[in-house]
Parts: C-alpha cells; sequence; structure tokens
C-alpha cells in the first residue's frame, strides 16, 4: 500500500520535472526573450557537455568537491568537540550559542571578504569560508542533541557503572548522534554555499570559478548549467548521502513512526 | 538450564560488618525535596531490612515516595537523613552492584542486543580487558531471557516484551548484588506482561537474586513479593508489611495471588481519607 504510494508520487515527481522542462524550451520557442540571454535546455546541455569535452568541467568538479571534503572534515571536527563542550558546559553553551547564532545570520558569502584580506587568493581562504559557514550549525546541533539525550539513557550508563571519563564516547556522543547528523546535514549545505561563494571571487577552478567565467563571457548557458550542476551536486550529496545517513539512524534509534 | 556462572566482584574496599543475612539496611532513611518556595516531604524517615534472596516488593498509590526510595537506593539521589547499607557499605552514588531496570526498557539503540548486555561487563575489573569473557557471559544471560537468536538484533526490531528481556539480562550481567525494578513491564499489554511475570520468577529462582521492586498494582505485588511493603501517602511512610508465604513460580490470575492481592489493597482502604497527617496509627 505503502509502496504503491511512493512510486506514484514518484512519478508525479518525475513529471512534474518533465513539464518544467517542457515549460522551459516553450517558452524558448516562443522567442519573446532573445536566446543569448534565454537559453533552451538544449543549449544548456550543450555547452555542459562542452565543457566536459574541453577538460574544463571535471576538474572544477572534483576540486569542489575536493574543498568541501577537507574543509568540511575540518570544520564537522571542530563542530563536534566545541558542541560536546559546550553540551556538557551550561555557562560555555550560553556564551557560545548566542555568539553562534548571531554568526549564522550572516549570510556565507559575507566570510569571503575577511577571506581575501586574511589569506589573498589562496585556496586557505576558501577553507576558511567553509569552515566558518558550518562550524556554527554543526555545534550548535551537536550541543542540543546532547541537551536533548533522554534521561533515562544517562541513567541506565550510571546504573550500569560507567565511570565519568567513559560518559562522552561511550554514551553522550551515541546518544546524541541523532541531533548531531542533522547538525552535520544542515552544516554541509552551508559549507557548500560558502565553498562555490568563495570560488566565485578567489579561484581559477571549481564550480563557483566556471559561474564567474560564464559571467565574463557572457554565457548565459554556462551560467545556468553550472547552477544546475551545483544544485545537483548539492542535492546528491545532501539527500542521498547524508539523508539515507540520517534516515537509517533515526530508524535505528527510534525515533521515526514507522515500526 | 544451568544458572549462569557468576562472574566474582573485586574485593571490597573496607570489610563488610553487617548482620548475618541483611543485605541492604535503610535505617531512618527520608527524603525532603526543596525548591525556591516549596518543601516537600516525599518521605517520612523509613527504617527497613532487606535479607539475602529475598524479593520485597515496595507497593503503595502514586506519590507515596517509593519510587523515591528506590532512586535512594540506587544512589541517584541521597536521602536527607539516615542511611543506606549495602553489605555494610554506606550507598553513595549509582553502581553496578545495585542495577536498576528502568521502566521503560532503556536500550542503548546505538548498541545490538548482545553489546547492550555487554556494555555493563566493560566496567568490571575482570571482564575489562576480556572481550570473549564479555561475550561469553552475555550469550550466557541472552540463552536465559531466550534471545540468543537475537543477539545481533537492533533494539528497534525487538517486540515490547523482548525489550524487557532484554533489559532485564543487561541488568544480571554483571551479577548486581541487588536489582531494583521500577515498575516492571508497565508499557506491555496484560498477555505479555503475564507471561513476563512467570518468566521473571524462573529466571529469578535461578539466579537468587535480591531484589526490590516498585508498583501501584496490588497483584502485581502479589505475583511477585516474598515480602510486600505497603506505603502511605504523603509523606510516604510503612503503613503494614505483609508476606507472601506462596511457592513460586506463582501465577498472576491464580486465585490465591487475587487473596493476598485483596489483603495487600485493603491496606490501602484503610487509610483515613480526611488529611490528618496519618497520626491516627
Amino acid at each position: 500500500m505503502r509502496t504503491t504510494t511512493e512510486k506514484g508520487t514518484k512519478r508525479y515527481v518525475a513529471g512534474f520535472y518533465l513539464l518544467l522542462l517542457g515549460g522551459w524550451q516553450t517558452l524558448f520557442s516562443l522567442q519573446l526573450i532573445p536566446d543569448y540571454l534565454f537559453p533552451s535546455p538544449l543549449q544548456v546541455g550543450e555547452r555542459l557537455w562542452e565543457l566536459g569535452r574541453d577538460g574544463l568541467l571535471w576538474p572544477s568538479v572534483s576540486a569542489t568537491l575536493m574543498r568541501m571534503t577537507i574543509g568540511f572534515s575540518a570544520a564537522a571536527g571542530l563542530g563536534l568537540v566545541v558542541g560536546v563542550v559546550m553540551g556538557m558546559n551550561h555557562v560555555l553553551n550560553q556564551c557560545l550559542r548566542s555568539l553562534f547564532l548571531g554568526l549564522q545570520t550572516l549570510p556565507t558569502a559575507a566570510w569571503v571578504p575577511i577571506s581575501l584580506l586574511l589569506f589573498g587568493l589562496s585556496d586557505r581562504g576558501i577553507y576558511f569560508v567553509i569552515v566558518m559557514s558550518s562550524v556554527a550549525a554543526v555545534a550548535i546541533a551537536t550541543s542540543d542533541g546532547i541537551l536533548h539525550i533522554p534521561p533515562l539513557h544517562l541513567r541506565a550508563a550510571r546504573t550500569l557503572g560507567t565511570p565519568g571519563y567513559a560518559m562522552p564516547l561511550r554514551v553522550i556522543l551515541p546518544a546524541a548522534l541523532p541531533g548531531i547528523v542533522t547538525g552535520v546535514k544542515l552544516g554541509w549545505t552551508l559549507g557548500w554555499h560558502g565553498a562555490v561563494s568563495a570560488e566565485l571571487i578567489k579561484s581559477s577552478v571549481g564550480l563557483g570559478y566556471l559561474l564567474y567565467m560564464g559571467r565574463e563571457l557572457n554565457d548565459v548557458a554556462q551560467v545556468l548549467g553550472i547552477m544546475m550542476l551545483t544544485i545537483l551536486f548539492g542535492l546528491l550529496l545532501d539527500r542521498f548521502l547524508f539523508g539515507q545517513i540520517e534516515r537509517r539512524i533515526r530508524t535505528r534509534w527510534g525515533l521515526t513512526s514507522q515500526s | 538450564m544451568q544458572p549462569p556462572a557468576a562472574p566474582d566482584h573485586p574485593p571490597s574496599a573496607e570489610p563488610a560488618p553487617a548482620p548475618p543475612g541483611v543485605k541492604l539496611r535503610l535505617a531512618n532513611v527520608s527524603k525532603v525535596f526543596r525548591n525556591n518556595e516549596q518543601t516537600i516531604e516525599a518521605l517520612a524517615p523509613v527504617s527497613l531490612e532487606i535479607r539475602e534472596g529475598e524479593f520485597v516488593v515496595l507497593f503503595g498509590p502514586s506519590g507515596c515516595g517509593k519510587s523515591t526510595l528506590l532512586n535512594l537506593i540506587a544512589g541517584f539521589d541521597a536521602p536527607t537523613t539516615g542511611e543506606i547499607t549495602l553489605e555494610g557499605r554506606r550507598v553513595r552514588r549509582p553502581g553496578n552492584d545495585r542495577l536498576m531496570m528502568f521502566q521503560e526498557h532503556a536500550l542503548f539503540p546505538w548498541l545490538n542486543v548482545l553489546d547492550n548486555v555487554t556494555y555493563g561487563l566493560r566496567w568490571l575489573p575482570n571482564f575489562r580487558f576480556h572481550p570473549l569473557r564479555r561475550r561469553r557471559r552475555a550469550m550466557e544471560l541472552l540463552k536465559l531471557v531466550r534471545l540468543d537468536e537475537f543477539a545481533h538484533a537492533s533494539i528497534h526490531e525487538l517486540s515490547g516484551g523482548m525489550k524487557q528481556r532484554a533489559a532485564l539480562a543487561r541488568a544480571l550481567a554483571p551479577d548486581p548484588k541487588l536489582l531494583l525494578i521500577d515498575e516492571p513491564f508497565p508499557a506491555l499489554d496484560a498477555l505479555v506482561r503475564a507471561k513476563l511475570y512467570g518468566e521473571l520468577q524462573d529466571i529469578l529462582v535461578r539466579t537468587r537474586k535480591t531484589i526490590v521492586s516498585v508498583t501501584h498494582d496490588s497483584r502485581e505485588a502479589a505475583c511477585l513479593g516474598d515480602r510486600v511493603v505497603v506505603f502511605t501517602k504523603r509523606p510516604g511512610r510503612i503503613k503494614a508489611e505483609i508476606k507472601v508465604d506462596m511457592p513460586r513460580p506463582r501465577d498472576i490470575n491464580a486465585a490465591a495471588v487475587t487473596a493476598y492481592a485483596a489483603q495487600i489493597a485493603a491496606q490501602l482502604e484503610e487509610e483515613p481519607r480526611e488529611n490528618d497527617d496519618g497520626k491516627r496509627d
């Protein structure tokens, strides 16, 4: 029953995207806007294909993903440690939480100018933007996850004789995992924003750089194509990598409604 | 089936000057909760002795301080006055010599069934660096509660009754001197509960554990207890003690259990309705 409706929904979603593409193509065919401002989906695809053929696309995709892997690993590690400390110390939590919530209101692109000043045009500046964009989200989610651990688990751990030094790794971190994963997922998205923003200005390779090049060349097809690619990769990792991990953890922790 | 061999506890730091046979001694234990403006006397001074191998049920209406008392014995909370001693040593903090089973199963979802049972063994010197020994001991207990085939299952894959049995295995694994049970199996339906009562008694007869349990169900008290201690309401104090002299295992639906349950429940009904601070007795 559930699977058939799910299948049906998927069909609708696929249909929706086909309709979107069809509408786009129709709008293009009506020639209301000149095609150098409004390319067809086919032209966008063609441009991406050309970029790929010329060996410009893949190095950029892998460069951005590589920067994210390194930068976000650092951010997640840092956020996790800070979050655990916050979760275990009430005063520190109150202090850092307000600071981090403030930092989170800052658009990720706003970290680019300061990183230019601090690091110039080097890759380190991009890492800096990624870390600053995502570390607060991970830290806050981790501390929230810790503060929302069911007291029952802590009591069970204590009656089972868990010594204090073993609590963080054996009990607190695993018990807080569902919250932490949510934070990591959000942090990844923010870091992804930050990475592409930083590449727009200070890079010679990467998805952001290709966007910037497209603008320089007045190539709307390239700009749209890279935008779509950026969405695609962001979505793939968010939905299918982190989303899957999150779903499995929530099921295992008994947090989903399905039995 | 043989009862699992008891793991050795570390030799106690102090010699135990306990009177022979007495496992747990409560001497004038009371608890007063204070917050900003309120002072709530949850438990009037209570004295009680629990002997080796005895199953004592603390019975009373909600708010009679029986759960408070259980928390004090477990060491989650400190008594306002009085002293709790286990084998002559004073109880100060939670520990695996007084393992508590909670109303909910409280199994760790990040560990599978087997790892939940080995978890408590990790902190015992005899098992500290012996993962294989831990595993062997855990498997014995899982056999005892008939969950050995589910050793590698995740917690969310178990039914409610299986979770409670896994929790029992986890609590018995470190061979605690005292097992504390806060409302056995409240979240289960009647059929599963009746079955679990039987199994619990069966296992307890075999392992000869000393147990303190808390309930507000007189039938459950009659079915499980060797001795039922009846508590009155706010502040909790002991009203009566009833010895339940019946062979085990007892069926929760047996007529004799019903008779004892009535006798236990009657103790509460005699309680004065007016709030005269229970000064009549």
